[in-house]
């Protein structure tokens, strides 16, 4: 082990190329991961921050935030259901927003106006009042500020931020918090098609207990006579649009991408034991065990992959300093770093066991032969 | 060549992978920008204008009676038609429910689809063309109502037109009073149902380009665009199209990066031999044309294998997702994975360029 590792200070050149490869492999795996953490964090954080077991829609919405109607006849069904604790309606509608001294620009500012009763995680309990909101921190590379008017769709409807919250982003857009009532007065005001009676919300958010929430889900679904689709949390997420598709995309494009590190690791390790046979026979005539050598063989290509992927690395938070809001939807989470560098150092271990029978075949006399 | 059959097979493998992988993406990158915006790109009006507020997407977009007025008002508009557009739950035949994007068009001329595949163009309300690759001429596409108990739309899909989705999501393109019937089916709270945007054809000797610049200096809540513009402009096509390029250009330099490390290693391990070959007078060249012979060999295999992978692949459907074999991708991607790998064997060609006859005598072979 200390004789591979100390090849790999004296002679470095030796290892460069399989060291660009492995990086360019560990760049690709980490934009990829970041890709999709970007994709699915800007989609999905405003149902990530809700505190609730259940999203409730109208089953002929088929979990569209947008399609979805509960009526308050639905909503009295859902609160009499055993299990439920509290309930919240929760309304969207996503518009241009304009930044108050602007209101003629032509540049504008993608939100997605939630009104709410059940704070999600960041929120107070009680909803801004009437006509003010709360921010989804992304808004401030908007230049949106505490104090700021937006001025939301064609109508210009105004609304105040009285704080930010983080993480909240939905559809790609930042997001802004207010009331229910605020939300239906800007809903009806700019597209007047999805506008929603009295009383009526999108989707309820519900808190259980004692149950398992699937199956207080279930009971739901039965009290409203089918009328409604509850979901829990984590479905509801993924049910949002393209995000499992997504999902399922990126991770198998990544699979792929580690079985061709895989492969680079075990060809470029198999041609190198193929150059040191003869040496190995040396080392093995002297009494270095197939396993020793082995194990070399592996450290070599761990610390390979490493330095590959502490650059990769290196690069992706680099992207994800210099990405600017609003372009590429990429975001360097130290998990997913961790995880690609830990899938990377599984494939290159594995791409060695190439090499293992090559090692365990050589004969040290015919080596020894063959070396001198 | 064939008395290293694994050596070099792991090599093919490898680029054929890759291959796989960069024609899948491209055939990806391609069918989600088509199913989300085919739709413009394969409708009929020239002109396409949205309020500046829907940020141009269809469905965002809110024609206000004033900006409507405006824009039929503007010189060199030749017709106009009013354009709505919503993603609804329906039933096909009585299937399951699923969803669908309704266009509706109060000019069968305009915001149409400009070519059918299959069947005719709708003569009636309740028709309607609908994207090839999710319905079937004569499908029966019912409008699910609310639960106040609306009554259902239903559309009758009378022609097929291919590339006409929008969002992912089965397109039918139908006339503007069955598409408000919809809206208010689905949500009888709507107060009124306004077009999403107005499709204009320009008057006769008028400018497509020229015109979009009159109807945006006409109103400020104008933003009128060429079709093409409408389609490539769509949010979210600019940034598929940019991630996919990111990844492209990262594959295609591990391509003759693996090839060129490849080969260096064969040359290195071969330098004896070859040292021999030319104290024996085989000449440099010889040894280069070998060289490059294997590299165009072992890509052109690498090529056929990931072709061959890619091509079933190509033809088929992911959910709503038709991809397809794209042959100018397959001819450019191979031309230049090939010039690629070529270039680096360039290294590996110098070091046999390099090789010293006389260092057959002592051993020293490449250096």
């Amino acid at each position: 082990m200390r004789l591979a590792l100390r090849e790999l200070r004296r002679r470095p050149g030796r290892f460069a190329v399989a060291a660009v490869i492995l990086t360019l492999i560990a760049m690709l795996l980490m934009f990829l991961g970041g890709l999709l953490d970007g994709l699915l964090g800007s989609s999905t954080g405003a149902y990530r921050a809700q505190r609730a077991d259940l999203i409730v829609y109208s089953t002929d919405a088929r979990t569209s935030l947008v399609r979805s109607r509960i009526t308050p006849e639905q909503r009295r069904q859902v609160e009499g259901v055993e299990g439920v604790t509290a309930t919240g309606g929760i309304g969207s509608v996503q518009l241009g927003g304009r930044l108050g001294d602007q209101p003629a620009s032509r540049t504008l500012i993608p939100t997605a106006l939630f009104g709410y009763e059940l704070a999600p995680r960041g929120l107070p309990a009680t909803p801004p009042a009437s006509g003010t909101v709360i921010a989804d921190s992304s808004l401030k590379a908007h230049d949106v500020k505490l104090g700021t008017t937006l001025l939301l769709g064609p109508q210009r409807s105004p609304v105040k931020v009285v704080g930010f919250v983080d993480d909240t982003r939905y559809s790609g857009q930042g997001t802004l918090w207010g009331s229910l009532d605020t939300w239906r007065r800007v809903l009806a005001a700019n597209i007047p098609s999805q506008a929603v009676g009295n009383d009526v919300v999108q989707a309820l958010a519900v808190r259980t207990s004692g149950a398992a929430p699937s199956t207080v889900g279930g009971a739901i679904d039965r009290a409203t006579a089918g009328t409604t689709d509850t979901l829990t949390l984590t479905a509801a997420t993924n049910a949002l649009p393209g995000v499992s598709q997504q999902q399922s995309t990126f991770e198998q494009i990544i699979g792929v991408t580690l079985v061709i590190a895989l492969v680079v690791v075990g060809l470029f390790f198999a041609l190198i034991t193929v150059e040191r046979t003869a040496l190995y026979g040396i080392l093995k005539a002297i009494g270095a065990s197939s396993w020793t050598l082995f194990a070399g063989v592996v450290a070599q290509a761990v610390v390979v992959t490493l330095f590959a992927s502490a650059i990769a690395a290196a690069v992706a938070l680099l992207l994800d300093a210099l990405i600017p809001p609003g372009t590429i939807p990429f975001d360097a989470t130290p998990s997913r770093i961790a995880s690609s560098v830990l899938l990377l150092i599984l494939a290159a271990v594995a791409g060695c066991a190439f090499s293992l029978r090559r090692v365990l075949r050589i004969d040290p006399a015919a080596a020894i032969g063959t070396a001198s | 060549m064939r008395r290293a059959l694994v050596r070099f097979g792991l090599l093919v493998v490898t680029i054929g992978l890759l291959v796989f992988l960069i024609l899948t993406q491209q055939a990806l990158q391609d069918g989600l920008i088509t199913a989300f915006v085919g739709g413009i790109r394969n409708q009929s009006a020239p002109v396409l204008v949205y309020s500046v507020d829907g940020q141009r997407t269809l469905q965002g977009s809110v024609i206000a009676p004033p900006l409507e007025q405006a824009v039929r008002t503007t010189p060199g508009v030749g017709a106009t038609a009013r354009i709505g557009q919503g993603t609804f739950t329906v039933r096909v035949n009585g299937g399951p429910e699923k969803d669908a994007a309704i266009v509706g068009s109060s000019d069968p001329t305009l915001g149409t689809p400009t070519t059918l595949t299959a069947g005719r163009r709708p003569r009636a309300a309740g028709e309607a063309v609908g994207s090839a690759v999710d319905y079937s001429v004569g499908d029966r596409v019912t409008v699910l109502a609310s639960t106040k108990g609306a009554a259902p739309v239903t559309i009758t899909v009378v022609g097929l037109a291919r590339d006409i989705q929008l969002n992912v999501t089965p397109t039918l393109f139908t006339d503007l009073a069955t598409y408000e019937a919809s809206v208010r089916a689905a949500n009888p709270d709507a107060t009124a149902v306004l077009p999403n945007a107005i499709g204009v054809r320009p008057a006769p000797g008028v400018d497509a380009k020229q015109l979009a610049a009159r109807i945006d200096a006409a109103s400020p809540e104008a933003d009128a665009l060429l079709r093409q513009q409408a389609a490539d402009e769509a949010p979210g096509v600019a940034q598929v199209r940019q991630s996919f390029q990111v990844i492209f250009l990262l594959y295609a330099l591990v391509v003759p990066l693996v090839t060129g490390l490849f080969f260096l290693i064969i040359t290195l391990q071969k330098a004896n031999a070859l040292t021999l070959l030319r104290a024996v007078g085989a000449r440099s060249a010889v040894l280069t044309r070998a060289l490059l012979i294997q590299v165009v060999v072992v890509i052109g295999l690498g090529l056929v294998v990931g072709i061959a992978l890619y091509t079933p692949l190509s033809q088929a459907k992911v959910g709503s997702l038709a991809l397809r074999f794209d042959t100018t991708a397959v001819i450019v991607w191979s031309v230049l994975l090939m010039v690629l790998g070529l270039a680096s064997a360039l290294v590996s060609v110098h070091r046999v360029l390099r090789i010293d006859p006389i260092e057959a005598t002592t051993g020293a072979g490449v250096r």
